[in-house]
């Protein structure tokens, strides 16, 4: 793995080693809490049993990101890694980043009322460690690892009919 | 005033159903500090409260669902919860654990533990968020199936993170193996919990929260948490946590048909010629779509299949387990996979207790095939071996208690006891639980955790896999050198009351944690270190650093869930196997001849557990140094402690 100060770096999920275990949320809000609270996490395992459609969502890091485009307080912005993140004192809780991200990528931290975001941990994300499947990686943020993101979500496109599933 | 230790949320409701009241309390001190959680609470809470005189399907009794320290607190695998209540079935000790995300759920709700009692004069459901609970109208949910109230529920309060325990048409009806179905496809499904909640016209408890559970000293806790998780990649279980992750429990029909332990036609033997078709390769070849987990776990035993099309078409759902497919395939001649899921899956809908209700569809198609019921008792249904059609009808007519379906859903002990005649020597029950998926003719320590579990034949409060499997490094180190070689004997009755002692007394505290089987029963990754490692940096219970307070926790689980039984009549005479399993030599198979040598164990589990060999009754002393002073007085008043 890719490590520089700039980390220009990705998550991509597998979404077809997800399980739905959700261990991921567990790590991430113990290390951005302390504590285990799950609706504090900034990666959020959507399911939906019925269906049979686990989907894993997070930050994509995007190159132009549409949350902080939507941001009225100009609340969120790179960091000094180039990491996307929210400031804490400027945010508003107004909802509008979550609105305008198609990704599911940000969400509100019940107890601040504040948009929450992954910060890729400062560069050694504990989700990745925390994942028994290796459904999470880290990648550099170049072809490769786009293409990687996109091929996590094969198993949704079926699922939606979108791709034609084998018999 | 924050409760005192961490790892719980700190609040336990109660609710009066009859008046419509919810009332929040803060956890009590002594029962984390003495019962841990889970089992342990809820047997302090009946033992107080319900007795001899609590009918269980009346408003007097007592319904508890309940968390652990551990749930929710990222230890794997922990997403589990229970229920404990007087069961319906066997009219003594129930409780039934379940795996999912409702248990973590109802701990960032804000509740360890709800205490349910009372009748409500109308359907409802109890609904928990962030430290507020409320009763909530569920006439429209009522007579509905439980994957359609589940998600009625969620629609209700526009929360799709909201995790529901549901009743469905066969808990309602009072089918008395009525399970509570949680998260979809996972149930809480053995002892007939579902039947009490219809009978307190209960449908469902749902909880969602964004409360935190916090940890007496997190670094640490997650520290200990990581060498635990470390354990599970010992080079010992790879093979086993493979199994599990590619084919669940499904694998072990395999592994069990091969030792011969597989019940079969109505338990008459232990090898099932036709098991590869209701196997885990036919499973994974043909139906099979997905794996999934519960809340942290990183096992992931659970699988999502479908069947596309043919008369049993169905799902996406979550697969059947090792013991559904064995009580509707095996157990009843049906090497029909589909069917088999098939059933699975409407008992989840309809929540009924899989094994319960495909273990009395084989006692009644033994009494078919003895002609002591005939097509005049059944309205026209042919009851032969392996007739799907009739078995999925039957399915049906349970929950639905219509027809014949009136006699199966009182399940076998009063079922034969209802048709009388030779009907019950047929019936395979011990204390009116029908025996889940083992054979102890086949696993001389099986009939012994038969005999003595507290809920009746299964295994889950003791079973040993360390002879099944042959762990030696775990039987040396457990019980030491010089028992080994009797104890990796599955067919030697030498030193099994001792193990299982021992591991009654570990899972004792699995299922007050509360923690899963897997990674403890099987394969045998946890043992008691392992609470002395956690528990203290989660909770701050200093006292849990100490190997003696730990095994003394365990062993006053055990002996006050016990002491219940007592009360209600359970003493040495009941603990015991049905003659089929008893006395009856396994007439086919690898482990044919078999026969449990059981007064032998019992006599050597009775002593180990401090109790008298001729009643069962433990010796006062036992329970004093187990601070169950209190408990001892009450058996002594009644003449149910040990003679000395």
């Amino acid at each position: 793995m890719e490590n520089s100060v700039h980390l220009n770096s990705i998550l991509a999920i597998d979404i077809k080693r997800c399980t739905g275990c959700r261990n991921c949320e567990l790590a991430c809000s113990a290390a951005h809490t302390g504590t285990f609270n799950p609706r504090r996490s900034r990666v959020q395992v959507l399911k939906d049993e019925v269906r049979n459609i686990i989907l894993p969502v997070v930050c994509l890091q995007c190159e132009k990101p549409l949350c902080a485009g939507s941001c009225p307080t100009l609340a969120i912005a790179k960091n000094s890694k180039d990491i996307l993140v929210v400031d804490d004192e400027l945010c508003i809780g107004c909802k509008d980043c979550m609105a305008a991200c198609i990704y599911g990528g940000i969400v509100m931290d019940p107890p601040t009322g504040r948009a929450i975001k992954c910060d890729l941990c400062q560069g050694d994300p504990v989700c990745v460690k925390a994942c028994p499947y290796a459904a999470i990686v880290m990648l550099p943020a170049k072809p490769d690892g786009a293409r990687e993101r996109y091929g996590g979500i094969e198993t949704l496109s079926s699922s939606y009919g979108l791709v034609k599933e084998e018999a | 005033m924050p409760f005192r230790y961490k790892g719980y949320a700190g609040h336990y409701l109660e609710v009066d159903l009859t008046k419509g009241k919810v009332n929040t309390r803060e956890m009590q001190e002594e029962w984390a500090r003495l019962y841990l959680g889970g089992s342990g609470v809820s047997a302090r809470i009946l033992w107080e409260r319900t007795g001899p005189q609590t009918e269980p399907l009346s408003p007097d009794n007592v319904l508890v669902a309940a968390t652990g320290p551990l749930t929710g607190a990222m230890f794997s695998p922990s997403g589990r919860m229970m229920f404990a209540s007087k069961s319906p079935l066997t009219g003594i000790w129930a409780e039934s654990h379940v795996g999912g995300f409702l248990g973590p759920e109802m701990k960032y709700a804000g509740f360890d533990l709800v205490i349910l009692h009372g009748r409500s004069p109308k359907p409802v459901y109890l609904f928990l968020n962030d430290g507020r609970a409320e009763l909530c109208d569920a006439t429209q949910l009522w007579g509905r199936e439980t994957n359609v109230a589940a998600t009625m529920i969620r629609e209700e309060h526009r929360d799709p993170s909201t995790e529901v325990a549901v009743i469905g048409p066969a808990g309602e009806n009072q089918v008395l193996f009525g399970s509570i179905t949680v998260d979809f496809y996972r149930a809480a499904g053995r002892t007939g919990l579902g039947a009490v909640m219809g009978s307190k016209n209960l449908k469902a408890i749902a909880a969602t929260g964004s409360l935190a559970v916090e940890a007496h000293d997190m670094d640490k806790y997650l520290q200990a948490n990581e060498q635990e998780m470390a354990k599970l990649s010992d080079p010992l279980w790879t093979e086993s946590i493979a199994s599990l992750r590619k084919y669940g429990t499904t694998g072990l029909v395999t592994m069990i048909n091969e030792i011969g332990r597989l019940p079969t036609k109505n338990h008459w033997t232990g090898y099932y010629e036709h098991a590869d078709d209701i196997g885990p390769e036919a499973i994974s070849k043909q139906y099979r779509i997905a794996q999934e987990a519960c809340y942290g776990c990183a096992i992931g035993c659970k699988y999502i299949f479908r069947v596309k099309d043919g008369p049993f078409a169905i799902g996406p759902a979550g697969g059947s387990e090792y013991e559904s497919i064995m009580a509707f395939g095996s157990n009843c001649l049906n090497n029909d996979l589909a069917s088999v899921l098939y059933m699975g899956t409407r008992c989840d809908l309809l929540g009924m207790d899989t094994i319960s209700c495909g273990k009395t569809i084989g006692f009644l198609m033994e009494l078919w095939e003895k002609g002591i019921l005939t097509s005049k008792d059944t309205g026209g249904l042919d009851l032969s071996w392996g007739n799907t059609e009739s078995m999925a009808k039957l399915v049906e007519m349970a929950a639905k208690r219509e027809g014949i379906g009136e006699l199966l859903a009182l399940g076998t002990r009063k079922a034969a006891e209802r048709i009388g005649g030779d009907a019950p020597m047929y019936a395979i029950h011990s204390k009116g639980l029908e025996a889940s998926g083992q054979d102890p003719r086949a696993h001389q320590s099986v009939g012994l955790t038969y005999a003595i579990n507290v809920r009746g034949a299964d295994h889950l409060r003791s079973l040993s896999s360390l002879e099944e499997l042959g762990y030696p490094e775990v039987i040396i180190k457990r019980f030491g050198k010089e028992k080994y070689e009797e104890i990796k004997k599955i067919t030697s009755p030498v030193y099994k009351g001792e193990v299982i002692k021992d591991i009654e007394d570990l899972y004792a505290l699995v299922d007050s944690a509360v923690i899963c089987k897997y990674g403890t029963m099987w394969p045998p990754v946890y043992y008691f270190e392992t609470f002395i490692n956690v528990i203290p940096p989660l909770t701050g219970m200093d006292e849990w650093s100490s190997m003696k307070f730990v095994r003394e926790a365990a062993e006053r689980i055990c002996h006050l869930r016990r002491a219940y039984n007592h009360r209600l009549g359970i003493t040495r005479k009941q603990e015991t196997l049905p003659k089929r399993l008893l006395s009856d030599p396994m007439p086919t198979g690898p482990a044919k001849g078999g026969l449990p040598d059981l007064d032998y164990m019992l006599d050597e589990y009775y002593t180990k557990r401090g109790c008298d060999l001729k009643t069962g009754f433990p010796k006062k002393e036992t329970l004093v140094r187990l601070k169950l002073d209190a408990v001892a007085g009450d058996l002594e008043s009644r003449g149910l402690l040990a003679s000395n």
